[in-house]
């Protein structure tokens, strides 16, 4: 029978200074996930360690890892597409808890400093119905499942102390800006709030998504345009000046 | 003062990269000039006579901030980050970075040699309908150089208009294709098919662009021929 060689990244920040890595042999079943070698270590080899998940269907978004240094869902990895020999490390991008779980908790705190959804007044005799295509758009960003690996492979997020937000919370914006009854524009808010010209939209945040969400074309472009338009684009200011939004977030 | 040198000069082009990157672009155009068969006119040697020089400015800004190119020189030559596989991206902590805030805040301007971009569209198919009726000697031709033109033209209009900046005015500032925007959403969606391969038009046109000016500049020196495919 094949053997896994599993290489885990251990370390507990109360009594440990530093980290290191424990390497297990965890016997192969066709089709196994990178979750089922983990979770075979934690129940039958070693039960001191660590690890987050919920649904092993790759929709709760917490067993995100970086599998051989490459931000990934543990539960949506197929050991036959990796190799036999696995190296796991905790996200990188968030303070540590133990062993492979990370506190993500920094990121409530930004999503609850971009503008909520505000929709038009209607009158009691109004109302609103909303097209496929309108559907489809939000629909898109909406499936964020807050796994937080944008987050953690954006460099600006790992590597450089900024203000800016990350991936991930560019999306909520997104999906709330292109929402068709909001009547808000955060674009100036995300720009000068949001740290969002640190992004150089190198895509990485839209290489890793589990969910295929095109982030960087679909929701950090048009946001990056639509922060042009209310600031570097003369003609599309005027216009824009003309017949702006009711509101907008500076 | 290290802030006001940042928004001058960014510290990326202090990258070792970067710098080899430039070293081995001015040496190219130096060996360029030092091409034995070029001709001289009016003094200057080829291609520094070309009025072509005088828009390459504004061309050469709008591929320098085209979202595809920013992608590729921000990963290439500044290494933020070379590759998104941690361990092999050649970022680090401490490094220091402004992204797109300070010097490279130019990039927002990319609308506007947009703008410029789609305005010298029509002289490339000027340039197509020239070399089917200058040709000596017949009335109509399809030549080698014709056939290279029209492929160079549609791969630079694809690329012009498969831009995000047009994605952004065709439809992608509409938040309600419910209300009275259907026909933009349909056009946003239709642009949006060829906005998603942007970076591969973006390097299919810019080689075209090279191949076809070392044609027509070979041509020009008879280095090379110009065969008549068709005519009438
Ligand atoms: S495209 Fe922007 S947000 Fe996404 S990983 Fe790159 S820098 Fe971060
Ligand atoms: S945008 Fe994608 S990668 Fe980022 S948190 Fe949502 S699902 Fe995860
Ligand atoms: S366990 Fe729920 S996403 Fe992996």
């Amino acid at each position: 029978m094949d053997k896994i060689n599993l290489k885990i990244y251990r370390k507990d920040p109360s009594v440990d200074e530093k980290e290191h890595y424990d390497t297990f042999e965890v016997p192969y079943v066709d089709g196994m996930v990178v979750l089922d070698a983990v979770r075979y270590v934690e129940e039958n080899l070693d039960t001191t360690l660590a690890i987050r998940w919920n649904c092993k269907a790759a929709k709760c978004g917490s067993c995100s890892a970086e599998i051989n240094g490459f931000p990934r869902l543990m539960c949506k990895t197929r050991i036959d597409k990796v190799g036999f020999n696995i190296t796991v490390n905790p996200m990188g991008a968030f303070p540590l808890i133990k062993d492979l779980v990370t506190d993500v908790t920094g990121n409530w705190d930004i999503l609850r400093k971009i503008p909520p959804f505000t929709p038009k007044e209607l009158g009691p005799d109004q109302h609103f119905s909303m097209k496929q295509e309108d559907v489809e758009r939000s629909k898109e960003f909406r499936q964020c499942i807050e796994c937080f690996l944008c987050q953690d492979v954006c460099h600006v997020v790992r590597e450089h102390y900024t203000d800016y937000f990350g991936p991930r919370h560019i999306v909520k914006a997104a999906s709330l800006d292109m929402h068709p009854m909001d009547t808000i524009d955060r674009s100036t808010f995300l720009n000068k709030e949001g740290g969002l010209g640190y992004c150089n939209i190198t895509k990485c945040c839209q290489e890793v998504c589990p969910e295929h969400i095109v982030i960087t074309d679909n929701a950090i472009i048009q946001e990056k345009e639509r922060a042009v338009d209310l600031t570097y684009d003369p003609l599309a200011m005027l216009i824009k000046g003309r017949r702006k939004k009711e509101k907008r977030v500076v | 003062m290290n802030k006001a040198v940042n928004s001058l000069i960014p510290p990326e082009f202090f990258s070792a990269r970067f710098i080899s990157f430039i070293v081995l672009l001015v040496l190219g155009i130096y060996l360029m000039t030092l091409y034995p068969m070029t001709k001289l006119v009016t003094g200057l040697t080829d291609p520094f006579y070309s009025p072509t020089l005088l828009i390459l400015p504004l061309i050469g800004l709008f591929r320098l901030t085209c979202y595809a190119y920013r992608k590729d020189y921000h990963r290439h030559l500044f290494n933020h980050p070379v590759a998104c596989s941690i361990g092999f991206r050649g970022e680090f902590k401490g490094r220091s970075y402004t992204g797109e805030t300070r010097f490279f805040r130019v990039e927002n301007l990319h609308r506007w040699f947009m703008y410029f971009s789609v305005a010298i569209l029509p002289f490339f198919y000027y340039d197509i309908a020239i070399s089917i009726i200058r040709y000596p000697g017949y009335n109509y031709v399809i030549s080698l150089g014709t056939i290279l033109l029209v492929i160079n033209t549609i791969l630079v209009t694809v690329y012009t208009l498969s831009c995000h900046a047009i994605r952004h005015l065709v439809g992608g500032n509409i938040d309600c294709y419910s209300c009275q925007h259907s026909i933009r959403g349909k056009i946003f969606r239709g642009q949006s098919r060829i906005n998603r391969h942007h970076e591969t038009y973006a390097w299919l046109s810019l080689s075209m662009f090279f191949l076809v000016d070392l044609f027509i500049r070979s041509v020009a020196v008879w280095h090379f021929l110009n065969p008549v495919l068709l005519h009438w």
